[in-house]
């Protein structure tokens, strides 16, 4: 892009980034309480005020983790449904990002980054994995909580296990997303959009967002 | 300097994917609870069926209560309380009840001690 677009671009709104806010400080409390549950770290428990207090803050923190979303989607629908829509649309340029990783990993030659939409290939796949692993640690807490006197342990060791293994796979998964997004040179010029003021820096948006940057309209 | 933002509203293909994610979570949830709802049926089932077996099994049995079994009056009119039936002798507490412990030698020695059957635990 040789033409200098001179401009911000409203990305996340703010109701969008209070429910990302919201679900990353309850992600936050629930991996460290759950990893201190998990291989009994006495000071890890301790931070919570012992392991009792550490429990009742999971089981709540967990109750928040699953309003805030449900909550923004059904204030939200139509800014859901468009999120949705993108992150499960895949074209051939999203194929073409793939196979380049967008310039990100260092070994990867990237001559040319196809133009990607409001979310690149590897947003788009980490958005359906965060999902799917939100709905299987969500069905799997509230039983092992609100059911465990009356559910065979059969069923209570299959929640267990896959809530334990879900979460390693997020906290790896959210891991690799604050790297991209708050560490790496290229990528983190977009932190400042989902967590402070929701504002991208236009000329960024039209490189690595070619494809949405031209649906967008001015608004002054 | 320009500010840009997303058009707002949704397409029909924007409604029908979110909504048909939305029917994915409850599909999920459901077949999650149907499967919980199973096996705690089936947990049921058995304990029910256990019950029912543990029972008529009893029922089948010619002596339903220890007290009354022959062989234990017995035992307890010739050896554990001698000459009557005290359930709670001396020598059936120290003989019937189980101790704990790793060394077991001394237990041995402990209940071969002269004296030691019928005096020592009159007071436990």
């Amino acid at each position: 892009m040789s033409e200098e677009i001179k401009g911000k671009i409203l990305k996340h709104d703010t109701q969008t980034r209070t429910m990302h806010w919201i679900h990353l400080l309850a992600f936050i409390i629930l991996g460290l309480t759950g990893i201190g549950f998990y291989w009994d770290i006495a000071g890890i428990a301790n931070i919570f005020g012992g392991p009792a207090n550490a429990s009742l803050v999971h089981r709540w923190t967990g109750v928040i983790f699953t309003l805030g979303p449900t909550l923004y989607i059904l204030l939200n629908f139509d800014r859901f449904s468009r999120f949705v829509d993108t992150i499960s649309t895949f074209t051939r340029n999203d194929f073409a990002w793939l196979k380049t990783m967008g310039g990100y990993v260092p070994f990867i030659k990237a001559e040319h980054t196809p133009p990607q939409e409001k979310y690149n290939a590897g947003q788009k796949i980490l958005g359906g994995l965060i999902i799917a692993g939100c709905l299987l640690i969500i069905i799997t807490g509230f039983p092992m909580w609100l059911w465990r006197d009356m559910l065979s342990s059969a069923f209570l060791a299959l929640c267990y296990n896959i809530h334990f293994w879900t979460a390693m796979i997020m906290i790896l998964l959210v891991a690799g997303h604050f790297f991209l997004a708050a560490i790496h040179p290229k990528s983190r010029v977009e932190f400042a959009s989902m967590m402070l003021d929701g504002y991208v820096d236009a000329q960024v948006t039209a490189h690595h967002n070619a494809k949405w940057f031209t649906q967008l309209q001015k608004i002054e | 300097m320009h500010i840009f933002a997303e058009k707002a509203g949704m397409t029909r293909r924007q409604f029908l994917k979110g909504s048909g994610l939305l029917a994915v979570t409850v599909i999920v949830s459901g077949i999650f609870a149907k499967i919980g709802i199973d096996a705690f049926a089936a947990g049921d089932n058995y304990i029910a069926q256990r019950a029912a077996g543990l029972y008529s099994l009893d029922e089948k049995m010619a002596l339903r209560k220890s007290h009354e079994n022959p062989e234990i009056i017995e035992i307890y009119r010739e050896f554990l309380s001698p000459g009557e039936e005290k359930y709670l002798s001396a020598k059936a507490h120290h003989l019937l009840h189980t101790k704990y412990g790793k060394n077991i030698p001394a237990f041995i020695e402990e209940l071969k001690a002269p004296g030691q059957n019928e005096n020592s635990h009159e007071a436990a």
